[in-house]
């Protein structure tokens, strides 16, 4: 569901997306886990959202570059640009909330 | 409109109480759903090392959970995940459980909702207080950080955080003796980069143009109160019952635990808990699987006599 991005894809792949959201996760981080879930669930709803997913650890220029410290960091992608991020964990509800705020 | 599904048995709570329930019930051919309002695993999810599970010596809590999680998914069991319990129905022979998106009608019931950590309590908020250093942690490298609570939980995540490369640590505990293993608070405060206080509390937050800057502590004993300069705060204060849907419908302990009893019956017929949730001397993974184990078995006699 989650398409995996790294440094070396990262801006290229962002550019190409019209709707989309991107996790920035950690391992072993277990709100990560639970991010990915309502993301899933969120799409369901939405599914003209691409789902899209980076390993912090893995590839910290991404990271740094969207200002991903802390773990999940959601950003939002409209029109191959980020039009918003947060930090932490978000409901569903929230999660859609968050994605329409972002125009 | 949301769907009506028909099945055995529901049960709230997806940790390793409510899996180890799912899958006696299925073996027991009982038609099984597990609603879960975050992801299954519960609490084990955030703890770093298992060291007390039978059979493995050591593993990391999310990956016992993602075999236990794989078991019961290999023998068909229904888990919902990021669900949201709204309204349940316990009395009558037919018990209701509705959610987010369905509404589940079910001859027997068993709540394994566990707990959920306790939050600081201080008049100002901030957005730099966190519960959970391998999320968190990284963010504050190379500054200073509070963290709360003098167990296990607050002692491991700050090994953790200085693993991360968080500059320098000032842990307070509000009873007088921290409740940590003592070969990890030798561990952590032999790195000299921790200050530890007893029979203390964190008053405040300081937060000024919206960014957390320090904490006001105090000492219960002398009534000192001081501040300390810190970027964040890691809360690890032990957690309290998640009884949230329930405790309307149900007797509970003071504290706010379920009766349980051996055979974990709540007291209403068709109704059982498992798990942290039940009031109980230990709490433990082995703990909390037995009671599943028992929850279900006894939801299985249940079902086969009533129905």
């Amino acid at each position: 569901m989650f398409e995996e991005l790294s440094d070396a894809t990262f801006d290229g792949r962002i550019a190409e997306v019209k709707a989309g959201v991107c996790i920035f996760y950690k391992q072993l981080c277990p709100h990560c886990k639970n991010m990915e879930k309502v993301l899933e669930k969120f799409s369901r709803l939405q599914p003209e959202v691409t789902l899209l997913s980076v390993d912090i650890e893995q590839n910290p220029v991404s990271a740094g570059v969207c200002g991903a410290e802390r773990a999940p960091t959601i950003i939002v992608i409209r029109d191959g640009k980020v039009a918003g991020r947060k930090a932490g964990l978000m409901n569903p509800r929230e999660m859609a909330q968050f994605f329409d705020s972002c125009r | 409109m949301r769907e009506v599904i028909t099945t055995d048995l529901v049960i709230i709570g997806g940790g390793p109480a409510g899996m180890t329930a799912a899958l006696y019930a299925v073996r027991a051919k009982l038609k099984t759903v597990v609603l879960e309002s975050n992801v299954t695993g519960g609490l084990v999810n955030s703890t770093y090392t298992v060291e007390n599970f039978p059979s493995w010596p050591s593993i990391h809590g999310m990956e016992l959970m993602e075999k236990m999680r794989a078991q019961i998914d290999e023998l068909g069991v229904t888990v919902e995940e990021v669900c949201e319990v709204e309204s349940l129905e316990l009395d009558g022979q037919w018990k209701k459980v509705v959610t987010d998106s369905a509404e589940y009608r079910c001859k027997a019931v068993i709540l394994a909702t566990g707990r959920v950590p306790l939050e600081l309590d201080t008049p100002t908020q901030a957005q730099e207080v966190h519960h959970c250093a391998i999320c968190d942690g990284a963010a504050y490298a190379g500054r200073h950080v509070l963290v709360v609570g003098g167990g296990n939980s607050a002692f491991d995540e700050s090994l953790y955080l200085l693993a991360s490369g968080i500059e320098h640590i000032t842990l307070v505990e509000a009873m007088p003796r921290y409740f940590a293993a003592e070969s990890t608070q030798e561990q952590l405060f032999s790195s000299g980069r921790v200050d530890g206080f007893v029979s203390t509390k964190v008053v405040d937050l300081i937060v000024k143009d919206g960014v957390l800057t320090g904490a006001l502590l105090e000492n219960s004993e002398s009534g000192r109160r001081w501040t300390v300069d810190v970027a964040g705060v890691f809360v690890f204060l032990g957690q309290k019952p998640n009884n949230s849907l329930f405790k309307d419908i149900l007797p509970l302990t003071k504290q706010g635990y379920i009766k349980a009893s051996e055979l974990m019956e709540t007291g209403i017929p068709g109704v059982f808990s498992a798990g942290d949730i039940n009031d109980k001397a230990f709490r433990q993974i082995t703990t909390a699987v037995a009671d599943g184990t028992i929850a279900a078995l006894s939801a299985e006699r249940y079902i086969r006599s009533a129905f």
